[in-house]
């Protein structure tokens, strides 16, 4: 995987209420969140301010918004994810562990897994929180087995593959051997 | 305005500035005024009344062209020596060794004739691969070969041969002159001379693809 | 028979897809089940699916995520790329690129060498019947 080549890129977007008669400095928000590209980023901090503040598009403005990138994009972490979903009886919430160099890398894995294991689309998940979690605090078994630095394991099927996809043949004149043998 | 060598340096000296100027006609030895042509008067265009229809007819008016048929350049791989395989023509798949370019832009190549039956010949470079391998060429002397050589002595069309013509066949054999089979065999010594077993005997093999070879990947 | 080769810091191991097809790299960390951090000392750390590497026998004593001076320490040390070259695998690996990089004249020479040496051996199973 090309490190920047995601489907969701995080960004840090400020706004607040236009300045009025009553209040000339109205307070300032800022939230960090995902989205594909910066203009959906923007419709998306505007979904979740008029939800929490008496604040919406029509009456605000945008202060500033940039992309946030991870500071280590060549170490593996472990990252924690607070979610909420709308599924089809009502809305969930969610914790759920990914290992991943980057915290995009992550939100890409949550997004998937949730379309497969519940048939959630994007839009109808909102993250929570999104952060690092230190090896001892991580939850899932799936996660903590590969907390050891000495660790060990056989690939069990060979599966050769062309070298590229144009090589790829529809029919085989013979069935793969996928054993890894050993002597 | 004059170059300037460096900002501020002007690349004319005073002398030469003087005299570019004119300042010198101006002095009162030479009348005190810059010496002027009097403006001649224009002829004034006849005004031509446009035609009042368009022509009926199109008339085919010949196409101008600026483009200038220049020689082909040599591609960088060819250079004299370099053993070339041909690949279009009754001597496809034959590698032969490159002489020179012709100013026409065709290459000059030989067989040599005695290895690979492969006369002095003229190829368009598009018709053939370049090798990696090249040969000591420098003994031969293919400076006499021009393209008018290579243009046949009779290049008249004959007559369309009738129906009796035809089966009588040729009256007489036709034969090469004997001073082209002179210079062939001259390049010939000069070139084999040069030649190990080796190389003769890839020279006198045909290049042809294999049922695994894949042109695109194959190094030459 | 149980496996020989496994997936742990410092196995040595050969990505077979795409552009870098045959390349040999270190694994340095596992992110998952499906994936490994590897490295090389000319390049950055980056994530490849283990479908798209081959394990070797070969293997050099790294820590995890080590920096670049210790891979390249441990893997002078260990000699490992050094000995995939030498094995009967990196010998083939070697005898097929040698192979491709032939000129028109070199594969001439070669195919008067394999008829010369047929011929032989023909010559020497008449002489056996």
């Amino acid at each position: 995987m090309v490190y920047g080549n995601f489907r969701f890129h995080q960004y840090h977007v400020v706004g607040r209420h236009l300045p009025t008669e009553k209040d000339a400095n109205p307070t300032l928000y800022r939230m960090k969140l995902w989205a594909t590209d910066p203009v959906r980023a923007k419709s998306k901090f505007w979904y979740f301010l008029r939800k929490l503040r008496k604040i919406k598009r029509a009456n605000g403005q945008i202060i500033s918004i940039n992309e946030i990138f991870d500071r280590s994009p060549t170490r593996v972490k472990n990252f924690g994810l607070w979610i909420r979903y709308q599924s089809r009886t009502g809305y969930h919430n969610m914790y759920k562990e990914y290992r991943d160099l980057t915290m995009n890398g992550a939100v890409e894995q949550m997004y998937s897994e949730m379309a497969g294991r519940h048939r959630v689309r994007q839009p109808c998940i909102s993250i929570i929180k999104a952060q690092v979690v230190p090896a001892a605090l991580t939850k899932r078994a799936n996660i903590k087995q590969f907390h050891d630095s000495k660790i060990k394991f056989p690939l069990t099927r060979k599966v050769v593959r062309p070298a590229e996809p144009r090589y790829r043949s529809i029919f085989k004149g013979k069935r793969p051997n996928t054993a890894i043998f050993t002597s | 305005m004059v170059k300037e060598v460096v900002r501020g340096i002007s690349k004319q000296g005073r002398s030469k500035t003087y005299h570019r100027r004119g300042l010198w006609a101006i002095k009162k030895k030479n009348g005190g005024k810059f010496p002027q042509h009097e403006k001649k008067a224009k002829n004034e265009p006849a005004v031509q009344k446009p035609p009042k229809f368009y022509p009926a007819d199109d008339t085919p008016h010949p196409k101008t062209r600026r483009k200038v048929v220049a020689a082909a350049k040599l591609r960088a791989s060819i250079t004299p020596g370099t053993i070339l395989i041909i690949l279009a023509g009754r001597f496809k798949g034959k590698r032969v060794v490159f002489l020179r370019q012709l100013p026409s832009g065709l290459l000059l190549v030989t067989g040599p004739f005695a290895v690979n039956g492969v006369p002095l010949r003229r190829v368009n470079q598009a018709y053939v691969i370049a090798t990696s391998t090249k040969t000591d060429i420098s003994k031969v002397d293919a400076s006499k070969f021009d393209d008018a050589y290579f243009v046949p002595a009779e290049k008249k069309r004959q007559k369309k041969k009738g129906e009796e013509e035809f089966f009588e066949g040729d009256k007489e054999k036709k034969s090469l002159p004997s001073e082209y089979i002179e210079n062939q065999k001259t390049v010939d010594s000069a070139l084999t001379a040069g030649l190990s077993e080796d190389l003769k005997g890839y020279l006198s093999t045909r290049f042809s693809l294999k049922s695994n070879d894949r042109p695109h990947l194959l190094k030459f | 028979m149980p496996f020989t080769r496994f997936v742990e810091i410092g196995r040595v191991a050969m990505v077979n897809y795409g552009p870098e097809h045959g390349k040999l790299v270190v694994i340095s960390d596992v992110v998952d089940q499906n994936r490994a951090v590897i490295d090389r000392p000319d390049e950055i750390r980056r994530v490849v699916p283990f479908k798209r590497l081959i394990l070797t026998d070969f293997k050099c004593e790294l820590t995890r995520l080590a920096k670049k001076k210790e891979l390249s320490a441990a893997l002078e040390e260990s000699g490992a790329f050094e000995k995939f070259a030498k094995s009967a695998w990196g010998q083939k690996i070697a005898k097929r690129k040698a192979k491709a990089n032939l000129s028109d004249f070199e594969r001439y020479q070669a195919m008067k060498k394999k008829q010369a040496r047929s011929k032989e051996i023909s010559k020497a199973v008449e002489s056996m019947s």
